[in-house]
């Protein structure tokens, strides 16, 4: 059956035709979706199955492993910074294998599309020992995942999945199966404390050799089932390209279109590699290339002086590939003469950069105002998280950001290397309950003095507004009382558009920090303004405009509180986007100096 | 047939929209399809730029110098994604006044902020509009009317007949111009 499906889609309608009937993951662009679709498909299906957002990768790894020890066919979602969370987990996963099957699926990010760091998730499964398939396609994302969920089973190792954005984000025209063919597996749990609760040395080290055992079988499998076939089919030209992934539709295009003569093999399986097979298979080629996104995870395996990519700095070492990348890799190698045949003229004119905003009318952009307002930028040092507040940046609120919950910690170190200056921390609802709460505890415990605002607008809101724990249960989770129960007071606000109520919460923060020993802790309940159930009311008090002969252009509201619509029309005067501004009033009565930004008569 | 659609604008305008749309539209054609969207950080008013690429393709990305069309929701968005158009061959559509810049390519401007700033039709139905002017304006657009047509009922058939409208409007509006 034919069905035109987004990647992230892809993979959910694969996890349900391979049978898996538990979910669990954080979400990470671009791998969200993955789970949100298989609740979709759930109730379409009418699926007895488990799929729910975990408070953290490293919880969602571990609720989908023990499901896969106790003999289900599960799934863990997740992107690639959220692995190195899961990793601690992964690791030791790796080592003692399972029974039903477990899929990891971590989507990677090359290009930096909207993540910290580009790493790649082949690598890691690297690092652990585990198999990684490489899809190029939404279509070969859901064929792996029906594969990768057999190899899982069949040799009792977790398997990683590993699309990126480009595949996630991808649409195609998929040929999927039709209806429910498989039956979920039941659990049980099989008592076997040798094998599940090994303890170090004597247990561990003989499943470490299990291990690189089971290592070696899979990579004559991967042979024999994945790479001879496609072997096989080889034309027999004079250069060799060997491709993973999205690396493999670039290239395959770039040749085609520039009629290239070159023999392309692509490994649906980069890791573990057959060395000895794939290296005999280079003696009748002169060169061959290898493109691979985005570490040169394929290249560390295989050796020879025939080889070129990014170890031999052929290939470009960082960033998306494209087929201009592709023809300069060419002729770094001396297949093609220089010259990228993909070129157009660039507009020369100055463009304004568009950096990515918080909406209009999101009170994160009030509470970091207040604080910058009330701390002053100079005396204090504002460490961020990981969500929609980090786009506080654009109002020159925040100082660092490091990684999810690092702003509590680092709030810590930065407390003890310079009290002389106030700390003053911002985390959201989801990252807190990620992993804030440790770190809390650890400056309850160790006294130290800042002030940790929690964001919470009871949604996961970056990603796309997953659900959060407090949200889906709001009597058992509540953010306060899980701050008393670190052993520190929580303050609480009830945010409302009126920006002066806000700093006055805020300076009263300022206080008890002056007072303070130790941490001062706050929360404000806020909303999302895209979260449709929550904002109901809670917005749109009244439009602003601006009043020309008053503005003095001190480029101040523009500056600190950056909201979208707010912009300099053509005659230098600041001006509102009527189609952009929410109406939420924030910026009326206290932001601007002289008192411009005036309530619109009709709107 | 090989045609390559880049799709740009401002987080919000409903990019996205149009590659589904189009998408489906080349699955109920016969054709083959393959695209992009963003997501993430470009949600939050961002540029965003999406891909569409129909026939015989492997690679979701378009690379520069290879797209047949340009769909820019918005003005600077489309001055930034002019490089993706074929060199002396890309057709763009945006929605910019009279103002937007000499370039070389040929250039289809509609001014749809002023109309939707006059009601002529709802913001949020900025991308359909575009999309009909698109069909009006582009003789080598590969849908028809009747395609789009159906593609936007399958996506959501709620607001179907509201987003016909508007994509007809656009159409009259590019014919009355002309
Ligand atoms: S998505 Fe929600 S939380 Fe994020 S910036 Fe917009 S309003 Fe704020
Ligand atoms: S009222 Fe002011 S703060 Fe609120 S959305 Fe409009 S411009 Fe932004």
């Amino acid at each position: 059956m034919k069905q035109t499906l987004m990647g992230n889609d892809a993979i959910a309608l694969g996890l349900i035709h391979a049978g898996i009937d538990m979910v669990s993951g954080y979400p990470g662009t671009p791998s969200s979706e993955i789970l949100a679709n298989f609740q979709k498909y759930k109730h379409h299906f009418k699926l007895d199955a488990y799929a729910e957002w975990a408070t953290n990768e490293k919880v969602g790894f571990e609720v989908a492993y023990a499901g896969a020890i106790a003999g289900k066919r599960t799934c863990a979602t997740m992107k690639q910074v959220g692995l190195n969370v899961a990793s601690d987990a992964l690791m030791s996963a790796a080592y003692i294998g399972l029974k039903g099957a477990m899929l990891l699926v971590s989507a990677d990010d090359p290009g930096f599309y909207s993540s910290q760091t580009e790493q790649d998730s082949r690598s890691f499964a690297k690092f652990a020992r585990i198999p990684v398939l490489d899809p190029a396609t939404p279509q070969e994302a859901y064929d792996m995942v029906k594969l990768g969920t057999k190899i899982s089973h069949l040799f009792e190792t977790v398997v990683m999945l590993r699309p990126v954005m480009r595949v996630c984000h991808a649409r195609e025209i998929c040929e999927v199966d039709e209806g429910l063919s498989v039956t979920p597996l039941e659990g049980n749990f099989e008592r076997n404390v040798p094998r599940w609760g090994a303890v170090p040395p004597a247990g561990r080290f003989r499943q470490g050799l299990e291990q690189l055992e089971r290592i070696e079988v899979i990579k004559a499998w991967n042979w024999k089932e994945l790479i001879a076939p496609k072997v096989a089919a080889l034309k027999g030209e004079k250069v060799l390209f060997l491709t993973s992934g999205t690396g493999d539709g670039y290239v395959r295009e770039a040749v085609t279109e520039q009629a290239i003569k070159a023999d392309v093999l692509k490994l649906d399986m980069p890791y573990p590699l057959p060395k000895t097979e794939l290296e005999a298979l280079f003696a009748s080629y002169a060169k061959v290339v290898v493109f691979e996104e985005s570490y040169p995870c394929i290249e560390e395996q295989l050796s020879s002086p025939k080889l070129y990519g990014k170890l031999t700095k052929h290939a470009h070492e960082i960033d998306e590939f494209s087929k201009a990348k592709v023809m300069e890799t060419l002729a770094n190698v001396g297949i093609v003469k220089k010259a990228n045949p993909y070129q157009s003229p660039k507009f020369t004119g100055e463009l304004p950069r568009r950096a990515p905003n918080m909406c209009p009318g999101c009170p994160h952009r009030d509470v970091h105002y207040a604080i910058t307002d009330v701390f002053k930028k100079e005396h204090a040092i504002c460490p961020s998280d990981i969500g929609c507040y980090t786009l506080g940046l654009n109002q020159g609120a925040i100082d660092t950001i490091l990684c999810m919950g690092g702003s509590v910690s680092m709030a810590s170190g930065f407390a003890v290397a310079d009290p002389k200056k106030a700390v003053v921390a911002t985390i959201g609802d989801s990252t807190f309950t990620h992993s804030g709460v440790a770190p809390l505890i650890n400056a309850v415990y160790q006294n130290h003095r800042f002030v940790l605002v929690i964001l919470d607008n009871s949604t996961t809101a970056m990603t796309g507004r997953q659900t959060t724990p407090e949200r889906s249960n709001p009597a058992q989770v509540d953010i306060k009382r899980i701050v008393e129960g670190c052993g520190v007071a929580c303050h609480e606000y009830f945010y409302e558009p009126e920006l002066s109520k806000t700093i006055d919460f805020v300076r009263s923060l300022k206080t008890a920090y002056e007072k303070a020993t130790g941490p001062v802790v706050a929360v404000v309940r806020e909303f999302c303004v895209l979260d449709k159930e929550k904002v109901e009311g809670q917005l749109g008090r009244a439009f602003v405009e601006i009043d020309q002969d008053l503005c003095v252009e001190c480029d101040w509201c523009i500056t600190a509180f950056k909201c979208p619509p707010m912009h300099y029309d053509e005659n230098g005067k600041m001006a509102i986007d009527p189609f952009l501004c929410a109406g939420c009033s924030s910026c009326l009565d206290v932001i601007c100096p002289v008192d411009a930004f005036v309530e619109k008569e009709e709107v | 047939m090989k045609y390559q659609i880049v799709i740009a604008g401002v987080g919000g305008q409903g990019a996205v929209f149009l590659v589904k749309v189009l998408s489906i539209a080349a699955s109920l054609a016969g054709q083959k399809c393959l695209g992009t969207e963003n997501h993430g950080m470009s949600q939050r008013g961002g540029s965003v730029s999406c891909y569409v690429k129909l026939g015989d393709f492997y690679a979701p990305a378009i690379d520069e110098g290879q797209a047949d069309l340009l769909i820019a929701l918005e003005a600077t968005e489309a001055l930034r994604n002019l490089h993706y158009l074929k060199p002396n061959a890309g057709t763009v559509i945006v929605n910019a006044t009279s103002e937007f810049p000499e370039v070389a390519y040929k250039v289809y401007h509609t001014d749809a902020f002023s109309k939707a700033r006059n009601k002529a039709f709802p913001i949020d139905a900025l991308n359909v509009y575009m999309l009909g002017f698109t069909l009006a304006k582009d003789p080598n657009f590969p849908f028809t009317c009747k395609e789009i047509e159906q593609a936007i009922t399958k996506m959501n058939p709620k607001l179907a007949e509201k987003n016909i409208n508007v994509l007809h409007q656009a159409i009259n509006d590019a014919k009355a111009k002309a």
